[in-house]
């Protein structure tokens, strides 16, 4: 068995009922013996074959966020590759090839950085020091240089794939030397996502795209109300379904971001599942949460924020420093339940046989999704195997891998390869949303207009309660709370933010109790927590006459008098803050007069190692009246720094679909509960923004840095939202303290 | 159960299932064409269109038994250029809506061959995109047009 597993390839090529020739995917048996063509492979992340092809494989998944591109990018950079010879592959789960695996927390560029350039520095040794010993000349007088080593004294060059053979013979080198930055010639450039071609000509790509011989697919009924079990099932008019096969009964998990109880209904084809599993007659024990609404939880919030909550972080005495304050700023603010609404729905395939359990799917996290299709399987988590395949966006909803345990715990059941598909309503009203909440933030301003105490008092769903984490409940929820007026003192990005320029900071957490499941939302905590922040900034300045620049810029301070940053290699800089935030502001025209009938708005933030600030221009029509008020967003300019850019073009594109994403979720994203259940279950309830709500322009304007790179693919969402909401104040006179917008008669346009 | 007849990418396909099947899951899981992407399966979003006798059509709401002696184009059988503007472009993020993106842009451009940018965002209001690649495919469209209006433009095959 063990032979098998090791040697199964992912792709193969299978004639479709078409006759065309289809690129599928699939587990395959061991490779024939015998003409293996000569490949010289390192380690775990390269390999190069004799005619030059080289293949990178990305560690982790790509979700839309371009590490399938850039990780390969890194390596190949270091390697001097000729990237029009790169072919890069989806890794499957290996621990002793990859270690940890998976897309998160913004995480791929600083964490793999290391590991992508050592193994692309490796391969460049092996293949100089074999072209030095065949020409018989010193290892310093040749060098690399796209594809080739050269020899410049005597005009000699080698391909990289006729040094095959004799670097195969040579020691792999341990600590290679990395090349300068200021050599590269690939990071830093705009290299085309390296799936394109696949997507243009609709080649299967993502889980739901996998089809295995004799597999079948699968739909789940689910309680409709949060934390339901089933009672009884009545499946005589699902079995008559044409095309159904089987019931099955779904147990869940007690970790609920494992695996939720339900009821399967497998079939020959997707549409004859979704039609049984309609047929399906289940009883629902409804539990304790089916009375739940969004008013009652919101009521909830409420009455917990007037209570005084758990101290979880003092400076100073802030009861003293407000009641002594020349003015106080009282503001109470609300977030609702955000779905994730991937496009490519709720989908995994998985195959149980001969005691293992082989995973093909949408997993963003391989190395956690395999523990959980373990803990629901009973299977040893080295028998767990995991291929990732693109997928079709991700934005914090595949974090977790229920969708990977639903799919192993049928084909268990069945004894059958089982592709487990979710409709839009499955996948909308049996979500993990982002938590709901409240803050509210009491801020103590001098005479002179410098703020001198700072209150927050946090009051919102945990989701590491709800998944069951180590750690007090807020662990999770006061990323970024006062962010801008702070600075890192550990290694951890988010936990270990400190305010350091106010004289007193008191931060408070309550915690409301709901059925509703809760999960990582892309930017987690960030997008509520920038936004209460960043429109209270402005208000501020607005109220105590000062610049909204200016007083950001104070709050920062510098990064000289900044406490000792620890381990961490991407330390908060507050030079860095002020950096973009100036850069935006400048470019954005912040203290220029804007074109007649309209206004600009700024915001800024911090996130997972990197920063952002925005100027937006919009208008508002009517600028004065009643609802419905139309916002157009004529241009946004986005300001970042993320350290020393891999890919260009995959970094304009994370700042504009970021802006997009918050823009259109800050106007329109809610999801309501009623009865315990969610409401909204398909795109015309649950809105999300089109292309002509798009803003007119985005400008992306980096700061150059050679600096370890950081990611991008969530920080430019918590900045839009409240520097649009800023813009409408400056507009209109009205404060937003809540999303989504359209509940206060602001609608896109 | 009566027999559909109908072409798709050019090969004419007898078909035996339920005529109410929607087009989208006979192409997905019966002829094994699954570029054609299943998103909300209301029609909301666009991730599944395809050319129904040249017409941009949502296969997921379209009954196998209304495509009976019609030709349906899917993004497997598209030959565009709005596939190689796409490219040069680097449009997608994910990609996932992208093959309805596609098939909507080009029978736009087969309607309107030089959009303004009203006419392209109103053409392609009904597809969503979950990443907000909304800027470049604006740009991509305008990039389609002209290779298309241009002697010998290229065909992304």
């Amino acid at each position: 068995m063990s032979a098998v597993v090791s040697r199964r390839t992912f792709l193969r090529t299978s004639v479709t009922a078409t006759g065309g020739l289809l690129l599928s995917f699939g587990w395959d048996g061991p490779a024939p013996l015998g003409a293996q063509p000569a490949t010289l492979q390192p380690n775990g992340f390269v390999r190069l074959a004799a005619d030059g092809t080289v293949t990178i494989w990305s560690k982790n998944p790509d979700m839309g966020q371009g590490v399938k591109t850039a990780l390969p990018m890194i390596l190949a950079e270091e390697m001097d590759a000729d990237w029009s010879r790169v072919q890069v592959r989806d890794a499957e789960l290996d621990r002793a090839k990859f270690g940890g695996q998976g897309s998160g927390g913004s995480g791929s560029m600083r964490e793999e950085w290391d590991l992508y350039r050592n193994a692309g520095a490796a391969m460049r040794e092996l293949l100089a020091g074999a072209a030095a010993e065949t020409w018989q000349v010193p290892r310093a007088s040749v060098r690399t240089e796209r594809g080739r080593v050269l020899h410049a004294a005597s005009g000699r060059a080698l391909e990289y794939g006729a040094l095959v053979m004799p670097a195969s013979r040579r020691p792999i080198p341990q600590a290679p030397v990395w090349k300068d930055p200021s050599s590269f010639t690939l990071l830093g450039t705009r290299v085309p996502g390296v799936d394109t071609d696949g997507i243009v000509h609709g080649r299967p790509l993502y889980g739901i795209d996998v089809r295995l011989p004799g597999m079948r697919y699968a739909a789940i009924a689910r309680c409709p109300v949060f934390n339901g079990r089933v009672a009884s099932v009545d499946d005589a008019a699902a079995l008559r379904v044409p095309g159904v096969r089987q019931v099955v009964r779904i147990p869940g998990h007690e970790n609920p971001t494992f695996l939720m109880p339900g009821v399967a209904v497998v079939a020959d084809s997707t549409w004859a599942a979704f039609k049984g599993r309609d047929a399906l007659r289940v009883q629902w024990e409804e539990g304790a949460f089916a009375a739940e609404t969004s008013e009652t939880i919101a009521a909830q919030c409420a009455t917990l924020a007037a209570t005084p909550g758990t101290t979880v972080r003092a400076v100073g005495d802030v009861e003293s420093a407000l009641a002594s304050a020349a003015r106080v700023i009282d503001v109470h603010y609300e977030a609702p339940f955000l779905a994730h609404a991937t496009l490519e729905p709720h989908n995994c395939t998985a195959d149980v046989r001969d005691g293992h359990c082989f995973i093909t799917g949408p997993l963003q996290m391989q190395t956690s999704g395999a523990r959980v299709v373990a803990a629901v399987t009973g299977l040893p988590v080295e028998r767990v195997h995991v291929q990732a395949t693109r997928l079709g966006g991700g934005f914090g909803r595949r974090l977790l891998s229920d969708y990977a345990a639903e799919a192993a715990v049928v084909s268990q059941a069945v004894g059958g390869p089982v592709q487990v598909v979710g409709t839009r309503e499955d996948d909308l009203r049996h979500d993990y949303y982002r938590p709901a909440g409240a803050r509210r933030l009491r801020v103590g301003v001098d005479a002179a207009g410098h703020i001198t105490a700072w209150d927050c008092h946090l009051v919102n769903i945990s989701r590491n309660a709800y998944r069951r984490g180590d750690g007090p409940p807020w662990s999770t929820e006061t990323y970024g709370l006062v962010a801008g007026v702070s600075a890192a003192i550990g290694p951890d990005l988010e936990l270990d933010l400190v305010p350091w320029q106010i004289p007193h900071v008191r931060l408070r957490y309550s915690e409301p109790r709901t059925g509703v499941a809760t999960g990582a939302w892309r930017a987690p905590a960030h997008v509520a927590n920038g936004f209460a922040v960043e429109t209270l900034l402005d208000e501020i300045a607005q109220t105590t006459g000062r610049s909204p620049v200016d007083l950001r810029l104070e709050l920062y301070g510098t990064t000289r008098a900044l406490p000792a940053a620890g381990e961490d290699p991407t330390p908060y800089s507050p030079d860095r803050m002020a950096a973009v935030l100036r850069l935006a502001a400048e470019r954005g025209g912040f203290a220029q007069r804007p074109p007649e009938g309209r206004v600009r708005g700024l915001a800024a933030h911090y996130t997972f190692g990197s920063y952002c600030a925005q100027v937006v221009e919009l208008s508002v029509t009517p600028a004065a009246g009643t609802a419905p008020r139309r916002v157009t967003v004529h241009a946004v300019t986005c300001a970042l720094d993320c350290g020393l850019v891999v890919n260009r073009s995959g970094l304009e594109a994370q700042a504009q679909g970021g802006i997009i994403d918050g823009l259109g979720h800050a106007f329109f994203g809610a999801i309501t509960i009623d009865r315990g259940r969610a409401v909204e279950g398909n795109f015309d309830r649950y809105r999300l923004i089109r292309h002509r709500e798009a803003p007119r322009a985005i400008d992306v304007h980096v700061v150059p840095s050679t600096l370890r790179p950081t990611g991008f693919g969530e920080i430019a969402v918590p900045v839009i939202a409240p520097a649009i909401a800023n813009a409408i104040a400056a507009a209109t006179g009205q404060r937003l303290r809540r999303t989504p917008f359209l509940r206060d008669g602001y609608t896109l346009g | 159960m009566p027999e559909i007849v109908m072409q798709v990418n050019g090969r004419r396909h007898t078909v035996d299932v339920d005529p109410e099947t929607p087009l989208l899951w006979v192409l997905r899981d019966a002829l094994g064409l699954v570029g054609t992407k299943f998103g909300c399966g209301g029609g909301f979003c666009g991730a599944c269109t395809v050319h129904v006798d040249g017409a941009a059509t949502r296969a997921c709401t379209l009954p196998l038994a209304r495509v009976n002696g019609r030709a349906v184009v899917t993004i497997e059988g598209l030959a565009h250029p709005v596939q190689q503007a796409w490219a040069d472009l680097d449009v997608a993020q994910c990609g996932y809506c992208q093959a309805g993106q596609l098939m909507t842009a080009a029978a736009l451009l087969a309607r309107t061959p030089s959009p303004t940018d009203d006419e392209i965002a109103a053409g392609m209001h009904g597809n969503l995109c979950r990443c907000g690649t909304y800027m470049r495919i604006r740009e991509a469209v305008r990039r389609a047009a002209s290779l298309a209006a241009s002697p010998g433009a290229g065909v992304a095959r």
